[in-house]
């Protein structure tokens, strides 16, 4: 029998276990919500009101680099620096007190502006005003974007009042070199053109943060430092070559101002892979001084800006007869220098003559627009209209730049009798340069329009390589037509009235002369101001490389030959750039009449 | 504790059970309990001195801990000492490189972009292209025509012509660095280009 005197200890340990226990559950389920539940706030909390810093940890933003891996658009840092109005009257009042023994701001001012390089004026400005707008100011900025041999400097001067803090910026080692296509930065690290802002999810990088505590003098305290780790921006390669783009921004740069133009172009693709290896232009911006350029200038013409073609659509239309229209180089029509068609339409040429029988060949050599327009009545409108459509005119390029243009091309229904013999020779629609150089590309490289492209790839900080997507090539015409057309458009870099001014020695190359009108604002044409193109490929026997030249109202030569000199020397660096090797073989003469 | 202890202690008792009713054994004095032995010192001994231990290695810890802080700190600030450096100098050479200074100074010693290329084949030893040299003319004038600015050279001398800059404009003066403003001025070479000592 278990008695009194037996039982009760044994109740007694039970109880006291029990207590002990629930003792225990409560702290444990305590130290769980704690450590576990309300983690977060604490540390929070613990952080806010304990000595806790928190400093942000800037990610790299991403490079963008040239074919050849040259930095085209680097990042560095750079110190906005700001003053504490109110210390410096303090400190000043102090001194004159003859309580501190430092500095006199009058003193301090100077070396400041030595530094800066502005004015001791300015710096004693920045301060009044921003004193007379509140006595009590502790902000005032001095000065942004100081280089860090600056910021070393004025940190040296160790005045209490003045602070910098750094922040990531934007640097362009080439300066203007594809200034245009890389665009530039705000102030505030935002991107505002080109492709810093297309790109601008490849490039960009994550800001991360640290946070830890620390003691009085400054030492961080151990096991309280907590990173979160910033994540760098990708590296945007591009297809541009930056030495064949200087040479070529050089190059039209001091061919438009002998040719008096606006502005100048000189846009280079690759037939086979479409990439775009130069796009230079006169006038680039600077993206390291953006400011010093004009508003205007500081984007990018080439895919902004559309132009009705002229002559170069010829050889479009001369694909189309060959291709749909079963003619031939040697293919004959009668044509004066002013003809008068069926529907009512008048077409001249740029220069008086009689009735010639030219052949296809003769007729793009001479760029007669009587001529092109006989060749064009043996297909139908609607077949001309979709084979532009197929060589890409009106659809833009897939290059997809930022606020690209695309042509203007009108559909048959809306074709006027003389707009159905003007657009033979380029009249009556519009066209850009990316894509005028993606059709005589699709020419050159046997029929088939390989789309184009500027964005190489892009490589994200932990080495992924993103290839951008781009839509299928397309065969336009067949291998037999693109055959047909290199010999057309060799001949007329050989027997055209320019081909001694175009001439590569050593080299077989294709080309065609464009001068388009000008609208005038109000539906008519601009007197005496044209949008001169000249477009070809070399070598000519196998295309390898597609260069367009363009200039905006030359004054000096008022035609298509202003740009001979810039084409040729153009289309010679390019060749050198790529080592192409000089033409073997001799090109076969077309007869020019029948 | 747990119920198999219980189980044990409750085992014995109910064989007990039907031997309550046998007869009482006769009472007898318990035998006196056995002297508890004295715990021995050693014991003890190396219980305190495994306390102290302990005590001991934490603190070395704690005093490791906190100078490696100290460490941490001064190298933290080494190393922030020598990224300044690094894109102060980062900052002095950035635009050297460029395609425009490049030419620019290969303009300023006299030397042309020629134009026409030609090839040596080596397989055959044949002279591709047109073999002829234009001399004296370049094919652009890059340095008394600069078309491609550059902000971040602009004011910086040539090396093969240091009273000239990529514009072929005159140098402006720069401030020297002991009194502000950027230098960004490649050091003028002298003796020719440096080369190092052997014996």
């Amino acid at each position: 029998m278990t008695t009194k005197s037996t039982r009760s200890p044994r109740r007694r340990t039970v109880v006291a276990l029990a207590v002990v226990l629930a003792v225990l559950a409560g702290f444990v389920v305590r130290l769980v919500d704690i450590q576990v539940v309300n983690a977060r706030e604490h540390v929070a909390q613990s952080i806010a009101t304990a000595l806790g810093s928190s400093v942000p940890l800037y990610g790299t933003r991403g490079a963008i680099i040239d074919e050849t891996g040259q930095v085209l658009a680097g990042s560095v840092l750079r110190y906005d620096c700001q003053l504490d109005p109110l210390l410096i009257t303090q400190i000043d009042q102090d001194i004159a007190a003859e309580k501190s023994r430092a500095e006199p701001w009058q003193e301090v001012s100077a070396d400041i502006a030595a530094i800066t390089g502005q004015p001791v004026e300015d710096v004693h400005e920045i301060v009044a005003d921003a004193l007379a707008e509140n006595a009590n100011s502790r902000y005032a900025l001095l000065i942004r974007g100081m280089s860090t041999q600056q910021y070393r400097e004025l940190a040296d001067i160790g005045a209490p009042y003045l602070r910098c803090f750094q922040h990531p910026a934007r640097s362009y080692p080439d300066g203007a070199v594809a200034g245009n296509l890389v665009g530039f930065m705000g102030t505030d690290a935002v991107p505002l053109e080109g492709l810093e802002l297309t790109e601008d999810s490849c490039l960009e990088a994550t800001n991360g943060t640290l946070d830890y505590q620390q003691g009085n003098d400054g030492v961080v305290i151990p096991g309280t430092a907590r990173e979160v780790p910033p994540e760098n921006g990708g590296t945007l390669q591009l297809t541009i070559n930056r030495d064949l783009q200087w040479y070529l921004q050089q190059l039209i740069g001091e061919q438009a101002q002998n040719m008096g133009a606006v502005s100048g172009a000189i846009l280079v693709a690759e037939v086979g892979t479409g990439k775009i290896r130069a796009a230079a232009e006169w006038p680039t911006v600077d993206p390291n001084d953006v400011a010093a350029t004009d508003p205007d200038d500081r984007g990018s013409r080439i895919f902004r800006s559309q132009f009705e073609p002229g002559s170069t659509f010829k050889a479009l239309t001369a694909a189309t007869v060959i291709d749909a229209g079963g003619q031939t180089p040697t293919s004959t029509v009668i044509a004066s220098s002013q003809e008068t068609f069926a529907n009512g339409a008048r077409v001249r040429d740029a220069f008086a003559h009689p009735a010639y029988v030219y052949t296809l060949a003769g007729v793009l050599i001479d760029s007669s627009n009587a001529g092109i327009s006989r060749f064009s009545e043996t297909v139908d409108a609607q077949t001309r209209h979709d084979y532009f459509q197929r060589f890409g005119i009106g659809a833009g390029s897939a290059v997809g730049f930022q606020g690209e243009a695309s042509g203007q091309l009108h559909p048959v229904a809306q074709w006027d009798n003389q707009t159905v013999y003007n657009t033979s020779y380029g009249q009556g629609l519009t066209t850009t340069m990316p894509e005028l150089a993606s059709a005589y590309a699709a020419i050159a490289n046997d029929g088939v329009r390989v789309p184009l492209s500027i964005v190489e790839s892009c490589t994200t900080a932990d080495g992924t390589v993103v290839t951008p997507e781009l839509p299928k090539s397309t065969r336009v015409v067949s291998e037999s037509t693109s055959a047909q057309m290199r010999a057309i458009l060799e001949n007329v870099a050989i027997q055209a009235n320019y081909s001694r001014a175009i001439e590569i020695p050593g080299y077989r190359i294709a080309v065609k002369t464009g001068t388009g009108e000008k609208s005038n604002g109000t539906g008519g044409y601009k007197a005496g101001a044209y949008y001169t193109t000249m477009i070809g490929f070399a070598p000519a026997e196998d295309p390898e490389y597609v260069v367009v030249v363009t200039m905006d109202e030359p004054s000096k030569v008022a035609s298509s030959a202003a740009n001979a000199t810039a084409f040729q020397k153009a289309m010679t660096q390019v060749l050198k750039t790529y080592r192409v090797m000089p033409s073997t073989t001799a090109p076969e003469e077309l007869p020019k009449f029948g | 504790m747990s119920t198999s202890a219980l189980a044990t202690a409750h085992a014995p008792r109910r064989e007990d059970a039907p031997r309550r009713e046998a007869p009482r054994r006769p009472l007898r004095v318990v035998e006196a309990p056995a002297r508890r032995r004295r715990p021995r010192l050693l014991y003890g001994i190396v219980a305190v001195l495994g306390a102290v231990a302990i005590g001991a290695a934490q603190m070395s810890l704690s005093i490791l801990t906190t100078q490696s802080s100290y460490e941490l700190s001064s190298l933290t600030s080494q190393q922030r000492d020598l990224t300044y450096q690094k894109q102060i100098l980062y900052d002095e050479v950035a635009g050297l490189a460029s395609p425009q200074y490049l030419a620019a100074n290969a303009a300023a010693l006299g030397m042309v972009i020629d134009e026409s290329p030609t090839y040596l084949r080596l397989s055959d030893s044949a002279v591709l292209g047109t073999s002829a040299m234009s001399f004296g003319r370049s094919s652009v004038d890059a340095i008394g025509r600069g078309t491609v600015p550059n902000a971040l050279i602009a004011d910086t001398p040539l090396v093969t012509h240091p009273d000239a800059t990529i514009q072929g404009a005159p140098v402006e003066t720069v401030e020297e660095s002991g009194t502000g403003g950027i230098v960004n001025t490649p050091p003028p070479i002298t003796d020719g280009l440096p080369t190092p000592s052997t014996h």
